[in-house]
């Protein structure tokens, strides 16, 4: 019988033996992984959500009408633009084309266009970029451009959109945070209970001369044990539970485009898996500090 | 074996535990440390295993001052004293055979030998057709007899006992008396606290007698009371 067949043995005989704290051990990491993992995997496909809407926004660069530009400076307009490092793509709409879509979009009501003579639309550029971020300081650049009319990025939605979609990121990240703290707490408070509980043993084994280490590592098998199998439930639940949200939100609400693959399920995974571990591990270790001492 | 140099140890706010105590004990001795409740007899015996410090004098226990053994020592020191107690301190998951093991397995002796040497104390306290047993399952005197195995298995050089009668019958004291004057002849230096003046007077060994924390008599083949 070596050490550590040892250290098993004792560990798996005392959760069988104290199996009312274990449930409550068990429990306790269930729960407070299900809610984290919760929220991570919500915080993964919130993230995503906000990319996507910041993705739409775009630069609408119109041109003068009076003189219309000419072919030749349309060209020179688009391989400028196309030569800036943060566009992704530039699509140039002529008058023609901006008519077409303007009949189109009131095709149900052309009693509005009926007063309509010759075409007063100006050509546009239709700028989308790689970096949503930089779209100020790329609209800046078209001014004083003697063929450019007007620039327009909905300055004011696009600085909304990114200061919500950052303070929303910070709230998520300080939430998570939170919990994270508050898991920790709940799963090293009950382990706690569940030594006190055996505070006698403990010190009886300190009176035949075990060392702390020795008296701890049947603890901590235990804790990591208790973590491991807590979290590995949380996270098929949480799994299960995703999937099955996702797909109600995809039917529900089509425009929303919700990304299913946003979330690294594979990281997730790990660190739950991770932080039950180490959660049950600390708990016990911390937990049985105090009954170490003399 | 044990050697006090005007020990005391006060608990906070005042009350007394020890006071000045000097005391020498050889070794293979067989001491009585007798004494009203409160005049300091489990003081006494937590200071030796290093459960409690004193406020001041010097605890030496086999020659190594407990003073300066650091934290991470103490557990080899406890292998080295046998304690038996009156509430006998049993695991009470464990049989009686696994409760003497388990002093085996915290030295790091797991073997084949150390489970025939465990067999054997259990036989030699007279308990070996019960070694399968919980302590539950077991007397008083048992379970005692038990904690005693666990105790000398080891074969420490002490061996220190904190009422170990003290809540048995008299017939059954006796047999563990005598386990314990059979442990004494090994070699073993025996301390033994105890309320018990029957016993005393009749085993006619050194006895210390303690009164609010101090050494009030201290004679070679001493009765409990002053004769």
């Amino acid at each position: 019988m070596g050490k550590i067949s040892f250290f098993l043995k004792e560990a798996f005989g005392s959760l069988r033996r104290n199996y009312f704290m274990t449930i409550a051990a068990l429990v306790t990491v269930f729960l407070s992984i299900v809610v984290l993992g919760g929220v991570l995997v919500f915080v993964y496909t919130t993230n995503a959500l906000l990319k996507e809407v910041e993705q739409k926004v775009e630069i609408t660069v119109f041109l003068k009408t009076d003189p219309d530009p000419t072919t030749d400076q349309v060209d020179a307009m688009q391989t400028k633009i196309m030569g800036w490092p943060e566009v992704k793509s530039s699509v140039f709409v002529s008058k023609e084309e901006a008519l077409n879509r303007l009949k189109e979009d009131f095709k149900d009501n052309p009693e509005i266009l009926q007063d309509l003579t010759g075409n007063p639309l100006p050509a546009s550029f239709e700028i989308s970029l790689k970096d949503p971020q930089t779209v100020s300081s790329v609209a800046e650049r078209f001014k004083g451009d003697p063929v450019v009319d007007e620039v327009s990025y909905g300055k004011e939605i696009a600085d909304k959109l990114f200061s919500f979609t950052s303070q929303a990121r910070n709230f998520l990240l300080g939430f998570i945070v939170l919990l994270g703290i508050v898991a920790i707490l709940l799963i090293s408070n009950t382990i706690r209970l569940s030594i006190f509980a055996r505070k006698r043993e403990v010190e009886i084994m300190k009176l035949v001369g075990a060392t702390n280490w020795f008296i701890r590592w049947p603890f901590v098998i235990e804790g990591v044990f208790v973590g491991f199998v807590g979290a590995a439930a949380a996270t098929v639940v949480i799994l299960i539970l995703n999937s099955f949200l996702v797909g109600k939100i995809r039917n529900g609400l089509p425009f929303m485009a919700v990304p299913l693959d946003a979330v690294p399920y594979v990281l997730v995974v790990l660190m739950l898996l991770g932080v039950g571990v180490v959660i049950g591990a600390a708990g016990s270790g911390i937990g049985l500090r105090r009954f170490l001492k003399v | 074996m044990i050697r006090f140099e005007d020990v005391t140890k006060i608990y906070p706010p005042s009350t007394v535990g020890l006071e000045k105590v000097s005391l020498h004990i050889e070794k293979g001795e067989f001491v009585f440390l007798v004494g009203p409740s409160g005049s300091g007899k489990s003081t006494f015996i937590r200071l030796l295993i290093k459960e409690l410090e004193p406020d001041r004098g010097r605890i030496s226990v086999g020659g190594r001052d407990l003073a300066t053994l650091r934290n991470w020592k103490v557990p080899y020191l406890r292998r080295n004293i046998g304690c038996v107690f009156q509430d006998f301190k049993l695991l009470t998951n464990k049989t009686a055979f696994q409760n003497v093991m388990y002093a085996l397995v915290v030295t790091g002796q797991a073997t084949g030998a150390s489970k025939k040497k465990a067999a054997e104390i259990l036989s030699l306290v007279g308990l070996g057709h019960k070694s399968n047993s919980y302590p539950n399952e077991l007397s008083g005197g048992e379970q005692q007899r038990v904690s005693i195995a666990r105790a000398f298995v080891n074969h420490p050089p002490l061996l220190i006992a904190d009422e170990p009668t003290g809540n048995l019958d008299p017939e059954t004291s006796m047999g563990i008396m005598q386990l314990l004057y059979r442990i004494n002849k090994t070699g073993t230096t025996v301390l033994m606290a105890t309320h018990d003046r029957e016993m005393v007077d009749r085993m006619r060994r050194r006895v210390v007698a303690l009164d609010v924390g101090k050494v009030v008599r201290d004679q070679k083949r001493g009765g409990y009371g002053e004769d």
